[in-house]
Order: structure tokens, then C-alpha cells, then sequence
């Protein structure tokens, strides 16, 4: 197995985002309190002791609030000189007496001020940043940051190379789980570090023009399984995460759990040409004396100190690489093109499951198969777009940093609805004598492979039981670098009447949203390619169909998210059909159906793009 | 009676945590019982540990060291 990079990033936030709220329950509020500053700064030295002690070198990423105290400049400054630590700069953190003052705002998310604000309050804080230390930061990040405020950094400051942009499938799920008090939407980014879009930073570059001159790195690894349905901030390589998830012992206070996640991002260097990454970023909040939620001081400090010593661990036996920010910014341009993808063949360690699914991203897509629904796809966010979105107030989009979906399993039904209607997938059905089966219910498992500019995930034959008769089908799915496709190989294996003849329904089920909530989809039109028999149905909730013999493209153009998605097949045999929804069910479908015999392939490819 | 308070540690509500929210409990010293501002769970604080406990039912490798070399 290939060297996991680690970044460790610790943060001395003077007023944490946790503690005020927590430890001062039942007073008045007052960010100056001089309790709160002292425990948060002790905090602080406690986590950089833990690193230190496991021989790992840490970001310190200043907030503006530390940039205000002495001691802290001097503890940043001290462990640059010790242990090599990078003195970076956080742009979360920024509640402090001096900001409330000067901007008379409680918000705290950069990346939901306005464009006038962010730019002042990113003069006052990289300033503020060089008067303390002489120099301007390599390193900056928040939760999230969105590509007009990334621009302008790395225009105002160019040192910049390396920045915290996003928290994966951090959206509804994580506002449900505060209470709906939670206002942080940014779902549909990359896991692992990225090359954001000048245009968005959700979508990777994929070329110089589109570069915005920095790599991002995901705020924490998460579990891309358990958190892509339950709450991500149980699920990642922050120990708090593992232990708010109540992922642990009560007894022994062992969480085995922590250390499989850290193991399986070590284990994606399989797919990823031997790159693997892992990053762990915790503020004081967390671990103050009071406990946090159920788990007393004693364990929350356990748990930080077993997580370095774990990596302290890995380093130790020569399987990790700790890194500063900026180290990694270089080492990443280093090793990785625009266009080379991420790829991750995941595994439950949690539930105790087989459940696989494959991620996969790269500057025209991101999408998700889950084999345990026949290898259907589950999740696709069409980067080709490259979607301008401006996000905080004065923007259309205020919280909303999400990049759209076409396909979202969970916020759009997947396979399964009640009643009526249907669900987003992309799938297959396969229809004998009446009777019609979806791959979605064929649990399978597969195999990865690089050939070439292709990544290939090959499943293992399901079986297919109809009334009279039995199938034997593999499907294969082949992503191309760079070609803004996925193309679907199905092949009959064997048909226990040899001369019969399958047919095979081909589809994709979408719509586009950024929530659970569905959108308005009248400006949406549906389009079959076929010369003079061609056909357009503009999307009226009519829960109209149609079909052409011998069609040439079926699509959907997609003008909100300016994306146009179509499907298209080689050879003759064959039908292209669309589908409208309905109010109940406001979906579109695009597809093609042709009858396969045994040792027969049917091919299809799905591809992405700009609508304009 | 008087108003309610944080507990000795910060309880999280086990019936809203079973369907992935967070709920901070209150105290109320007069019944001895923590109870949820959302839904209606009250009890001890024997009861929201022994609910914790059964919350953990869905990790089935919870206890499990996995291996990733194949």
C-alpha cells in the first residue's frame, strides 16, 4: 500500500463555534469572556502538544479573533520554528468583539456575506494576518468557499496557493440534524482534494483557463457511505465525529470504527494510481472541560489523542506522509492532471454489510454506483456545466452552495416510492413475457481496473429469474478520462432458452434540485434525435411519452443548471425513448430499449454537458 | 417551579437521535428527569443511557477491525 498524506490542521479559535453556546448556557452573551478565551487557548496548545507528541507537523490556521492575541501569535510562531508547523490563515472563527464592532453582523459563514463584505473582511483578515506575522498566508479556508471569493483571494493575494473549500454532502442531512438550525448547504463536491473551477468551486478545472489557482482540500474525510445518508458529521476523521455518532465503547471507550475509516482512505491509493489522502481539522470547541454531549473531557481527549497517535503510528512505520497545506498544494499539482479522476471503490465498515459503492469525480462529473442496486447509478452532479453560482447575500443563492443534482437517491426516491410515480436511478430493466425485473433489485459487488485514460468497474454476474426462464447478466461501466461520459455494457451470459430473445430497457430517471424539494422543471425540454421523425416534448407535467425505431439521441435540455444530459446507442435494433412526469411525480426519463440474445452486448452512453 | 437547566453532562435526546437529530436536553430537578424540547421522551439519566445504548443497535461492526490489503 502506497504513503496516506496526511494533513493536520488545528485552528485556536478565541470563541468557538460550540462553546459559547454550550459553556455559556444560562449567561449573558459576551464574546470577551475572559474564561472562555483562556480554556479555548489552552485547547489549542493541548491538540498542537498531541500532534507534536506523535511527531506529526501541523497547519495552524489563525482565525482573526487569535490574530488579535499575543500569546497565540507567539504559539504559532514558536511551533514554525519547532516542529515546521505552516502558520496559515482560517477565515472561520471570525467572531471577536473587534468584528461585531466593525461589521455589526452575527453571521460567521464567509461565504454567506455579501460580495462587498467578503472582500473587506478578507482585506481586514489577510492584513490583520501580515501585520502579526510579516508575511501573507500560503493556506486559508472555511467550511465552504465559494469561486467569486476564491477569485478574489488569489487575485488580492496570490501567496495563496492551497485552501479548506468544502465539507462533503454537508446539506440538508447536517441542517436536520441541528434542528433545522444548521444553515450550511454543500452538498455535491469532491471528498478529496481538488482543483476548483474559476466558476465553481465544487466543479475541478479542467484545463489552465479554468484553474482558480489554488487546491482544495474537503473540511475532514468522511465516510462515503454512512454520511452520503445519515449525518456527516458523525462519519469522519475528526474523532468528535466518531464519538457524536456514538460510534464507540461505553465501556472500554475503544472506537475500532476510526481507525477502518482511516484505513480505508489508506486503501484508496488502489484506485487512484497510489495517492491517498486524509485530512483532520478540529477547532478547541469540542474538547472543552465541560464535556460534549455525553462524553466527558476524558474521553474527548482519549479520542484526539489516540487519532494522532494513530497517525503518529502510520508515520512511524512508514506508511504516511504528514504535510503542511502548502506542502501538499505543491505535491498535489505534482502528481495529478486536470482531468485525472478520483475514484473510490468503498466498503460499509460501519453496519456490517457488504454494501459497495463507487465514487467517482473528475471536472465533468461527479457521480456514484451503488452495487448493491446492480450497479445502478445513484448520485450525478453534471460538472460539465460548469455552473456559475454565486452564493451569500445580494445572490440568488444566500445559504444554498450546493452544485446540482440530475440524480440524488435519497432526496429524489431512487428505485424505491410509495404509491406512484418515480424515483431518480439510472438503471436498467429486463422484460420477458410480461414480466419485467430492475437491476436495482440484483445485489452485487465489483472489481475496479485502469486501462489506459479508462476506469473501469466490472460487477460480478447477478441472475434473473423470470416465471420460464433464467438470465446471466454482467454489466460493465467504463468512465473515460476527460470524455464527459459513462458508457453501460450489459452482456447476456447466458439465457436458459438459448434462442430467446430479452428486452432491455435502458433508462434514466432525473430532474435537477439542490434539495429534497423538488424544482419548477417547465422550462425543461425533452427531445428525441431521429431526422424527420425527431421529436420534442417541452416538460408541461403532461406525463407524456414517446417513442422512434432507430432513433439517433435521446436528451434533455436543463436550462436552470444549463445542462443538457443525453443517451445515446450504437447499431440499429433499437428504441429511443423520453418520458414526461407529473405533478406527483416530477421527474423526466430518457431511454433506450432493443432485445438482446445470449453472448449479446447493448451499449449505451450517457453524456454531459453545457446547455449553452 | 423553577426553570430547567443543563444536566451534569450535555444529554442529547436518544429518540431524536435514533432518527439523525441532535436535541440538547434539559434538566428538571422537581421530576429528576431530562426531557426533549422537540418530542416527547423524558427520563433518568440510567434511561438515556441504557436508549443510547439500544441507538447503536444499527452499527453491526461497531466492534470490528477491518482489513484492506485484498
Amino acid at each position: 500500500m502506497d504513503k496516506l498524506i496526511l494533513n493536520l490542521i488545528h485552528r485556536p479559535e478565541m470563541v468557538p463555534e460550540y462553546a459559547e453556546k454550550v459553556t455559556g448556557h444560562g449567561k449573558e452573551e459576551n464574546l470577551g469572556r475572559k474564561a472562555l478565551l483562556t480554556e479555548s487557548l489552552d485547547i489549542f496548545k493541548t491538540q498542537q502538544m498531541l500532534a507534536h507528541k506523535y511527531g506529526l507537523k501541523t497547519t495552524i490556521q489563525m482565525t482573526y479573533a487569535s490574530l488579535f492575541n499575543a500569546e497565540a501569535v507567539a504559539l504559532a510562531k514558536e511551533h514554525h520554528e519547532t516542529y515546521g508547523d505552516e502558520i496559515a490563515l482560517s477565515l472561520l472563527g471570525l467572531p471577536c468583539e473587534q468584528f461585531r464592532e466593525k461589521y455589526k453582523t452575527k453571521d460567521f459563514c464567509i461565504w454567506m456575506f455579501s460580495m462587498e463584505d467578503k472582500k473587506a473582511i478578507v482585506h481586514d483578515v489577510f492584513e490583520k494576518f501580515r501585520d502579526a506575522f510579516g508575511f501573507y498566508p500560503e493556506s486559508t479556508g472555511s467550511y465552504y468557499m465559494d469561486a467569486d471569493l476564491i477569485n478574489y483571494i488569489k487575485a488580492e493575494y496570490p501567496s495563496v496557493k492551497c485552501a479548506v473549500a468544502t465539507c462533503w454532502e454537508e446539506g440538508p442531512k447536517a441542517y436536520h440534524t441541528c434542528n433545522n438550525s444548521w444553515y450550511t448547504f454543500m452538498d455535491g463536491g469532491p471528498w478529496a482534494p481538488w482543483i476548483p473551477s474559476k466558476a465553481n468551486t465544487h466543479a475541478p478545472a479542467a484545463n489552465e483557463a479554468e484553474d482558480s489557482g489554488i487546491v482544495a482540500i474537503p473540511h475532514l474525510s468522511r465516510d462515503l457511505l454512512a454520511c452520503y445518508d445519515g449525518n456527516g458529521s458523525n462519519f469522519g476523521t475528526h474523532p468528535q465525529n466518531v464519538l457524536r455518532g456514538m460510534i464507540y465503547d461505553t465501556k472500554t471507550w475503544e472506537y475500532p470504527y476510526l481507525y477502518n475509516l482511516i484505513d480505508q482512505y489508506r486503501s484508496l491509493a488502489k484506485y487512484n494510481d497510489g495517492y491517498a489522502y486524509n485530512m483532520m481539522f478540529v477547532g478547541p470547541g469540542w474538547m472543552n472541560k465541560m464535556g460534549r454531549w455525553e462524553q466527558p473531557y476524558e474521553l474527548l481527549y482519549k479520542s484526539y489523542e489516540d487519532g494522532c497517535a494513530y497517525y503518529g503510528k502510520l508515520k512511524a512505520e512508514g506508511k504516511l506522509v504528514d504535510m503542511t497545506m502548502a506542502e501538499f498544494a505543491d505535491h498535489y499539482r505534482a502528481v495529478k492532471g486536470y482531468t485525472t479522476p478520483e475514484c473510490a471503490l468503498w466498503r460499509d465498515i460501519l453496519y456490517g454489510s457488504d454494501k459497495q459503492l463507487f465514487w467517482y469525480c473528475d471536472p465533468y462529473m461527479r457521480a456514484c454506483v451503488n452495487m448493491d442496486q446492480g450497479g445502478a447509478i445513484v448520485d450525478l452532479r453534471p460538472y460539465a456545466a460548469k455552473l456559475e453560482w454565486p452564493v451569500g447575500i445580494g445572490t440568488p443563492h444566500i445559504q444554498d452552495a450546493s452544485y446540482p443534482f440530475l440524480i440524488q437517491e435519497k432526496y429524489r426516491a431512487g428505485y424505491f416510492t410509495h404509491y406512484a410515480g418515480e424515483g431518480t436511478v439510472r438503471s436498467a430493466k429486463l422484460c420477458w413475457n410480461g414480466e419485467e425485473v430492475d437491476l436495482c433489485l440484483c445485489r452485487t459487488k465489483a472489481q475496479f481496473s485502469h486501462e489506459g485514460e479508462d476506469r473501469i468497474l466490472t460487477l460480478d454476474p447477478v441472475e434473473i429469474v423470470f416465471s420460464d426462464l433464467r438470465v446471466r447478466l454482467q454489466t460493465v461501466i467504463t468512465f473515460s478520462e476527460g470524455s464527459s461520459c459513462i458508457r453501460i455494457d450489459r452482456k447476456l451470459l447466458s439465457v436458459s432458452k438459448p434462442d430467446a430473445e430479452i428486452t432491455v430497457r435502458e433508462y434514466m430517471t432525473a430532474c435537477y434540485g439542490t434539495t429534497e424539494y423538488t424544482e419548477d422543471m417547465s422550462s425543461l425540454t425533452l427531445r428525441i434525435e431521429a431526422g424527420e421523425d425527431s421529436v420534442s416534448i417541452p416538460y408541461e407535467y403532461k406525463c407524456r411519452e414517446a417513442a422512434v425505431p432507430g432513433a439517433e439521441e435521446v436528451s434533455c435540455t436543463i436550462p436552470p443548471i444549463k445542462t443538457r444530459v443525453s443517451m445515446l446507442v450504437n447499431g440499429r435494433n433499437k428504441i429511443g425513448f423520453v418520458r414526461e412526469g407529473y405533478a406527483f411525480s416530477p421527474m423526466f426519463t430518457l431511454g433506450w430499449e432493443r432485445n438482446l440474445k445470449e453472448q449479446e452486448v447493448f451499449t449505451t452512453w450517457l453524456n454531459l454537458e453545457r446547455a449553452d | 417551579m423553577a426553570q430547567s437547566g443543563k444536566g451534569r453532562l450535555n444529554y442529547r435526546c436518544p429518540s431524536c437521535f435514533m432518527r439523525d437529530i441532535d436535541m440538547d436536553m434539559f434538566y428538571d430537578k422537581d421530576k429528576e428527569e431530562y426531557y426533549c424540547l422537540r418530542c416527547q421522551y423524558r427520563g433518568s439519566e440510567a434511561d438515556v443511557l441504557a436508549k443510547n445504548e439500544l441507538a447503536r443497535f444499527r452499527y453491526g461492526a461497531m466492534y470490528e477491525r477491518f482489513s484492506f490489503e485484498d
